[in-house]
């Protein structure tokens, strides 16, 4: 909300320079946002926090000002007349609820023409244009006081005044030119044959003041807040008006605004006050009474605070000592200040103006809880070896395109009602879209050895609700490493968290005909694999892929205890072995039948070369082994180990497709 | 028996001043320390020694053998002993390590200022609902922060605590950690949120928060002011100072917004337009945060007696802090993953 200086020194003298005003203002919860100078005026633009309908009125932000400056303000409130009753017309409200009190003055004999400069000044440094010396002056009071007011072109109204829901469909052009379909959800003034404007928010074209008009009827009004709200949203629509009416107006200036628009537009442009008519009932308010603790207060703030340091700081607020003592006093709330309903709020009332520079700075002593595990420090060690591995941490955005995901095979998608952009209009069900994206973005930066992980939340429906899990993102491109890079990671990752039961069992998943799940206890937490060639080709990616996703839940809670585990100190032994295998046996079933027949004698192996020459059958490849033999109690003997060894090629040799060579 | 050693020394002496040539030196290490040396020859006399003479003769031949063996090495000049020179000007192999996104880096610093003060961190769902993301924070009903202009929902059927929606802030975890658990409670909660922006240099549609809050009998303002103060300077730097101006927030009493002295330019006021700081705008100040205590209605929402327990509550934007602390200029970097940007902060 802008506001000028020079309006609010009709309601007191203000010396300080504008810039130390600033400060002051901002310092006491009034946050100046820009400060510009206009002729010999100041013009203010202040944020105006929800609570505080009060400072959508030059009164109430001179009151404001006035407690910062610790002066009086000076308000000349005008004698309100209700003389003569306008006859011929009623005033008719449908829905009390929506209205409250309906109040019209009718001014006849009107001389209507450009504002003086004084006036001019006022709207325009307020921010609202300057229109003629009747809009000019409804605007000046409602720039004034806070309550909003309409003047309509009094001959362009037939019969009586309503105040009611629109009908469905009903059209209404307003003062802007626009035409608009209403519905139930708009509040309309009306008169007998047509909608004369759209209640609170904004006048029609068809009973628009203009320098032709003659007479005038001048509304003011208390309307419902929500009303006013769900009207002007409905069409897409927010003035200066709703704004107010929005947030609240003030019952008890109401008559002072209209009758002050009265006398003024008389003064500026001729006329006599023909006169008023008024609906519905303006309510009265009472004070709040809040009693509070001196000790309380203290107590809440950290500071010590006396009974006559609190007292003195209330009244400078406006409000009213009841009665007080050492320990405790019951205040009344001013009449201007709705958001003022409990001891909180004189709290707050209080430390702002002492202010919060004042109250010293302490730290508390936290008191000592049981800590669980949680899975932000699970998150941390998990990021922390991923990162030792060669990844790079990626944030990318967990909401997707719902055609791309269900392009891809994914279902149960959960939707966005109230997307931004079509293509960003579901929950992510993987971490997948958003890693390969990633490393296509860096591909096509030229940027190599591309590769990442993201630790973030993927979101199902469900049949009844739905479910939101962490998981643990790992992709990258063949650039910075091959699939058993990522099979080996993941083993570490497993190892790192002292999962000792687990096997990986081929699987395909979501985007990958070559995948192995990860199966702990007999529950797959996660999968890895190479990501699909059709894949690739839609996202526009050439290289080779690799993806893995773990389900972080799951994997805490596989987590298992470090505990030392003795080893042997007597030395392994090795021995090589070569072997041609053919392409339907997997390298597991090899693995299977030397765990086993090695018995304890097994400690590990290792793969020294894989090989695929002319030299092999077709169908045939071959690799070389090498399987390390080691017992925890003594040293092997090497004829022990070479009659073991030759049992297990026997037991190979003589399996169907498994060649030793 | 020391005679012998000390005619053999003289011999050895003499033999090495005459010995030019690698094949000379290592004739004579044949001659003298082989298996068929004079010296092994003098340690074949031990055993018939008296246990006395034994023990120091044994010693000194040791001695001599050390010595000559010693005098051998250095006469050596063979190319063997000179260090070959590398040049080391080439350039350094790249380390295995991968980086941690910087948003990631950031949300451990900030919780880890507040685990220093006993505060433990927990995480909240993304998906949530219109009781705890709103009503009970004491946001009305009828609040613009509710429109669907500035909250995400989600088209999943409705339960009891009102529509899905996704977070607008962390809030909804203090929520739920003061329904669930008895004060005292002191509790850090980082993670993601959303609203509908549009994208630009300082707008996403999807962000990062971290709310902090504590609640027990003797918790007061003043806390709130040390607790922000002792994280400010340990987060940006030890000299900077906090402002904290009232302001407004549904679900705190008294609220604050809080500024930090300019990282950038210390702070200094400048209103000229050619030489304000660009970060402060010349006003010495940065908007950090909002704070405040928290709102006795929305203890009571959580079934905690207002009476006797008060709160205090904070909640800051990571990027925004990053984005000052570290002279980022455009949010959208953070999102973009581009490995030249995440690369720049090794942490």
């Amino acid at each position: 909300m802008k506001f000028s200086l020079n309006f609010i020194k009709e309601f007191l003298e203000v010396k300080m320079p504008a810039q130390d005003l600033v400060e002051a203002l901002t310092m006491s919860g009034m946050e100046v946002e820009n400060l510009e100078k206009s002729g010999n005026d100041w013009v203010f633009d202040i944020e105006v926090t929800s609570n505080r309908y009060d400072w959508l009125s030059l009164l109430g932000i001179a009151r404001e000002v006035a407690v910062c400056l610790g002066k009086k303000l000076d308000i000349k409130y005008p004698k309100v007349v209700k003389e003569p009753v306008l006859l011929g017309r009623k005033i008719v409200i449908e829905d009390s609820n929506d209205c409250i009190f309906y109040v019209g003055r009718v001014i006849r004999g009107l001389n209507i023409s450009a504002s003086p400069l004084w006036l001019k000044q006022r709207v325009i440094n307020c921010g609202i244009n300057s229109i003629n010396s009747v809009v000019d002056v409804t605007n000046y009071c409602m720039l004034k006081w806070g309550n909003p007011l309409h003047a309509f072109d009094y001959d362009k109204l037939k019969g009586d005044i309503f105040v009611r829901r629109a009908k469905k469909n009903e059209e209404f052009i307003g003062i802007d030119g626009k035409e608009r379909i209403l519905s139930k959800d708009n509040l309309v003034i009306a008169d007998a044959e047509k909608v004369i404007a759209l209640a609170g928010v904004i006048g029609a074209k068809n009973s628009e003041v203009d320098e032709t008009t003659k007479n005038i009827f001048l509304e003011a009004a208390l309307f419902l807040p929500l009303s006013i709200r769900r009207s002007r949203r409905s069409v897409g629509l927010d003035t200066e008006s709703s704004y107010r009416f929005e947030r609240m107006v003030n019952p008890q200036y109401l008559e002072f605004a209209s009758e002050q628009a009265a006398n003024l537009i008389k003064e500026l442009s001729g006329g006599v006050f023909f006169g008023y008519k008024e609906a519905g009932k303006n309510p009265t308010i009472k004070p709040k009474r809040i009693m509070i603790n001196f000790s309380s207060l203290s107590d809440y703030l950290g500071l010590a605070c006396s009974a006559s340091a609190v007292r003195q700081i209330l009244e400078r607020l406006g409000f009213k000592t009841e009665s007080i003592s050492k320990e405790t006093a019951v205040f009344l709330a001013p009449l201007f200040r709705f958001d003022i309903q409990r001891e909180v709020d004189i709290y707050e009332e209080f430390s702002r103006i002492y202010g919060f520079d004042k109250i010293p700075s302490s730290l508390p002593a936290i008191k000592p809880k049981v800590k669980e595990p949680n899975s932000y420090e699970f998150k941390k060690e998990v990021r922390r070896l991923l990162v030792s591995m060669g990844l790079n941490e990626a944030v990318t955005f967990s909401i997707e395109s719902e055609e791309e995901l269900t392009g891809l095979g994914y279902e149960n998608l959960i939707k966005i009602a109230n997307p931004l952009r079509k293509k960003e209009n579901v929950m992510r069900p993987s971490l997948c879209q958003g890693l390969l994206k990633t490393i296509k973005y860096n591909l096509n930066r030229s940027q190599s050895n591309v590769s990442f992980f993201e630790i973030a939340n993927i979101y199902t429906k469900l049949k009844s609700g739905f479910e939101e899990t962490s998981q643990i993102g790992i992709a990258y491109s063949q650039g910075f490493n091959d699939f058993f890079f990522l099979k080996g990671l993941v083993n570490r990752l497993l190892d790192y968290f002292d999962i000792v039961e687990y096997e990986f069992k081929p699987e395909s998943a979501k985007n990958m005909s070559n995948s192995l799940s990860i199966v702990v206890g007999g529950q797959s937490i996660g999968c890895l694999g190479k990501i699909d060639r059709q894949v690739k080709k839609d996202l526009g990616i050439k290289e080779d892929l690799f993806f893995s996703q773990i389900n972080l839940q799951l994997l805490m809670k596989a987590r298992g205890i470090k505990k030392y585990q003795p080893f042997s100190n007597y030395p392994a032994v090795c021995r090589d072995i070569s072997i041609a295998l053919r392409k339907d046996k997997k390298f597991a079933d090899v693995e299977k039948i030397i765990v086993k027949k090695s018995k304890d004698y097994f400690s590990s192996l290792e793969i020294l070369d894989r090989y695929q020459g002319q030299d092999l059958e077709k169908n045939y490849q071959a690799f070389t082994l090498r399987i390390f033999y080691q017992l925890p109690e003594r040293t092997l003997t090497s004829d022990e180990i070479d009659s073991l060894h030759l049992m297990i090629r026997d037991q190979l040799n003589a399996q169907d497709g498994i060649q030793i060579r | 028996m020391e005679e012998k050693l000390r005619i053999l020394e003289e011999e050895f002496k003499a033999d090495l001043s005459q010995s030019k040539t690698q094949e000379e030196l290592d004739a004579l290490k044949v001659k003298y320390l082989g298996r068929k040396s004079k010296l092994n020859d003098l340690f074949s006399l031990i055993p018939a020694l008296s246990r006395e003479e034994k023990s120091i003769f044994g010693k000194n031949l040791n001695i001599l053998k050390n010595k000559i063996s010693q005098k051998l090495d250095q006469s050596s000049n063979s190319e063997e002993r000179q260090e070959e020179l590398i040049d080391l000007t080439y350039p350094a192999k790249p380390m295995a390590n991968g980086y941690q996104h910087i948003l990631s880096h950031v949300t451990e610093q900030i919780c880890s200022v507040f685990e220093g003060l006993g505060f433990s961190v927990v995480e909240g769902g993304e998906i949530e609902d219109e009781w705890h993301n709103f009503s009970a924070l004491n946001i009305p009903a009828e609040h613009p922060s509710r429109d669907v202009f500035d909250t995400f929902y989600m088209e999943l059927k409705e339960k009891d605590k009102g529509k899905y929606l996704l977070r607008s802030h962390t809030s909804p975890t203090q929520i739920r950690v003061m329904s669930s658990l008895t004060p005292p409670v002191a509790v850090i909660s980082p993670g993601r949120v959303y609203r509908p922006d549009e994208v630009d240099a300082t707008h996403s549609f999807m962000f990062n928060q971290v709310e902090g809050f504590a609640v027990d009998e003797d918790i007061n303002f003043s806390h709130l002011k040390g607790a922000l103060l002792h994280f400010a300077r340990s987060f940006f730097a030890s000299s900077v100072n906090l402002r904290f101006r009232p302001h407004f927030f549904p679900f705190t009493e008294p609220s604050a917004e809080v500024d930090v002295s300019c990282v950038i330019c210390g702070g200094k006021k400048n209103n000229s337009v050619n030489q304000r700081c660009s970060v402060c705008k010349g006003k010495g100040w940065v908007e950090v945060l909002g704070c405040g205590m928290i709102h006795p209605n929305v203890l009571e929402a959580c079934g905690i007696n207002s009476r006797k327990y008060k709160g205090f509550a904070f909640g800051m934007g990571i990027e925004r802090l990053t984005m000052l602390k570290y002279g980022i200029n455009d949010i959208r970097l953070f999102y973009d993953n581009d490995q030249r940007f995440l690369k720049q902060f090794q942490v």
